[in-house]
């Protein structure tokens, strides 16, 4: 029980380094997954094109995914150095698979007769995509970002190795200088933080898929 | 009657690969007219469909679109000016009705107003409550998303409508329903229809004139009772033996109305000797031109008037709707040869007899 007082005595002395730190976190998580969309989903909608490309790019970017966290953050610093920017684009990397899987799966997904009906009306390639394709495969979409921000969420917490924030540096903090407060006060907070951001997404998929729900 | 020739199809092929699944096929179809290709399964009636608006495009041949080779037209354009409908699930799910029906006219960016007002006057046309607009098509029934079809169809106004096999995913009765309306639809917005289906009853109900397809060849064409009276051995097998009397179901008594017959006002004095054309009893009308009955010509006097109480009171007039195969059957089981016909206003317009029905089938028969 000792432990549990100490890390909320921790909590109530430190509460403006703690949630600096987790908005840090947070901004971190933002950005790649900013980045992640803004790359991974044009990708997504070139590679339904062809499916040659679809399999190198697929297997290319589930490369990035095998790779363990650490190995991945050890290359970067060989070439990067330390610092946000290579934490950045880990994150970026694997962020990339569920969101261009995703993409290319949804627009794939979209009936035939539905697209044919839009063509019959006189659509043109650009109104195929952003009136047709993307609205009927958005929930597809959302359901990779939505893997892709929490996963980053989690893995973000690895960050500290590389020399950026985030949460990380609390739990490694708490370790290095055996401060059982700290260390259970970051854990505590990265873990809620994570379910809840976990719900709130969970939250707005479920509302998307509902309203965009293909059931006739 | 000559009318323009709305859609044109020239010695059309279509080739996969090596199979050539629409094969020379060649025909027009008149502004306002509505053609039905009917076939097996596979016979090419939806690639042909499909190549006049160049969703699919024809591998040789001409395709005139108002006079105009389509491969010279913009494709898009050619689409927006054509309406289309397919079998089912051809609404956007994320759309509502009203964005549905716009959906010609928000591509084109016509003003939100006149949308909104062609998206209400449309709703009506097809038969739904104006608060359906707001609605998602899961929310409706498979009758009803096809009426927004072919609301959808209509919103830009196009002069050609393409629809294959539109009311082929619903029950039966609410088939028919939607085949009325479309025929009632029909006969005020008078647009060039081209039809695919496999329902042969349909095809005789719907079409001006019907192609039947084989293996990518158009091998008949001409109206319904052309084709029944085909002497082609496959057209009679594929449109069956009891297709004669489906034909007549689809043609009105009006198409063989006797118009010869004397009549007289109930009242009124009649020319014996000038009017008689050579029929023995005279239909007895009202004032306002209704029927009433008839009378013998031995009843009638000296002077033209109805001796007595003469006049024979038979059942009412027929409205002018009724089929000729319903007008053979009042007379078969109502053990009667003639019935008065008249039309919505119950003015008399003529009368049905066996041989004037079986006058039909000699003069359109052959070939
Ligand atoms: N993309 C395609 N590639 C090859 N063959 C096709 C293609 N589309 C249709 N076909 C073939 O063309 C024939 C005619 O098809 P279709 O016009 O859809 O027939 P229907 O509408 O009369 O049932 C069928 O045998 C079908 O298998
Ligand atoms: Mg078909």
């Amino acid at each position: 029980m000792e432990v549990f007082i100490q890390a909320w005595n921790y909590f109530l002395n430190r509460r403006e380094f703690l949630f600096e730190t987790l908005g840090d976190h947070f901004m971190l998580v933002v950005w790649a997954t900013l980045i992640v969309i803004i790359i991974g989903v044009p990708v997504g909608i070139l590679i339904s094109r062809t499916d040659r490309l679809k399999e190198i790019v697929i297997g290319t970017v589930g490369v990035f995914y095998t790779i363990p966290i650490l190995a991945l953050l050890g290359f970067l610093i060989t070439i990067m150095g330390v610092g946000t920017r290579p934490a950045l684009l880990a994150l970026v990397l694997y962020g990339l698979l569920p969101v261009v899987r995703n993409t290319c799966v949804g627009i794939l997904q979209v009936p035939e007769m539905t697209k044919e009906a839009a063509l019959g009306m006189g659509v043109n390639n650009l109104q195929m995509l952003f009136k047709v394709e993307l609205p009927l495969s958005f929930p597809v979409i959302f359901a990779g970002i939505r893997t892709a921000m929490v996963m980053n969420f989690s893995l973000a917490t690895y960050a500290v190795f590389i020399g950026a924030g985030g949460m990380g540096r609390v739990i490694m903090q708490g370790i290095r200088t055996y401060n059982t407060g700290m260390l259970l006060a970051g854990i505590i907070l990265v873990v809620v933080a994570t379910v809840s951001l976990d719900r709130l997404v969970g939250y707005l998929d479920n509302r998307v898929q509902r309203k965009f729900s293909l059931v006739e | 009657m000559t009318r323009e020739i709305s859609v044109e199809l020239r010695n059309v092929d279509k080739v996969y690969d090596t199979a050539k699944v629409v094969d020379g096929v060649s025909f027009s179809i008149k502004k306002g007219e509505v053609l039905v290709l009917i076939g097996p399964s596979g016979c090419g009636k939806t690639t042909t469909l499909k190549m006049i608006n160049q969703i699919i495009p024809h591998t040789a041949g001409n395709i005139l679109v108002n006079g105009e080779d389509v491969t010279k037209l913009d494709p898009v354009e050619l689409r927006r000016s054509i309406g289309y409908v397919i079998q089912y699930i051809g609404l956007l799910p994320h759309l509502t009705i009203e964005e549905n029906i716009n959906f010609v006219l928000q591509l084109t960016k016509r003003p939100k107003k006149e949308q909104q007002e062609r998206a209400l006057e449309l709703i009506e046309t097809v038969g739904l409550p104006a608060d359906y607009l707001k609605r998602f098509p899961r929310a409706l029934s498979g009758g009803q998303q096809q009426r927004v079809g072919v609301a959808r169809a209509l919103a830009a106004d196009p002069a050609i409508l393409l629809m294959d096999e539109p009311f082929g995913a619903v029950d039966p009765l609410t088939r028919e329903q939607l085949q009325n309306e479309l025929m009632r639809l029909q006969e005020t917005i008078k647009k060039t229809i081209v039809f695919v289906t496999h329902d042969m009853q349909e095809a005789f109900k719907i079409g001006d004139r019907i192609g039947i397809m084989k293996e990518g060849k158009l091998v008949a064409m001409g109206s319904s009772m052309e084709l029944v009276n085909s002497d082609d051995e496959f057209v009679r097998d594929f449109i069956g033996r009891g297709a004669l009397f489906d034909v007549l179901d689809t043609i009105s008594v009006t198409r063989v109305l006797r118009k010869d017959i004397p009549t007289i006002r109930e009242g009124e004095h009649f020319d014996k000797e000038s009017k008689m054309n050579g029929w023995d009893n005279i239909l007895v009308l009202d004032e306002r031109d209704a029927f009433l009955g008839y009378v013998s010509i031995e009843n009638i006097d000296a002077s033209g008037k109805i001796s007595g109480d003469a006049v024979q009171r038979v059942a009412d007039a027929f409205p002018a709707e009724l089929s000729i195969k319903k007008a053979i059957e009042e007379m078969l089981y109502g053990g009667r040869t003639w019935l008065p016909v008249a039309g919505d206003d119950r003015v008399f317009k003529g009368i049905v007899t066996f041989d004037s029905c079986a006058g039909l089938l000699s003069k359109e028969g052959g070939s």
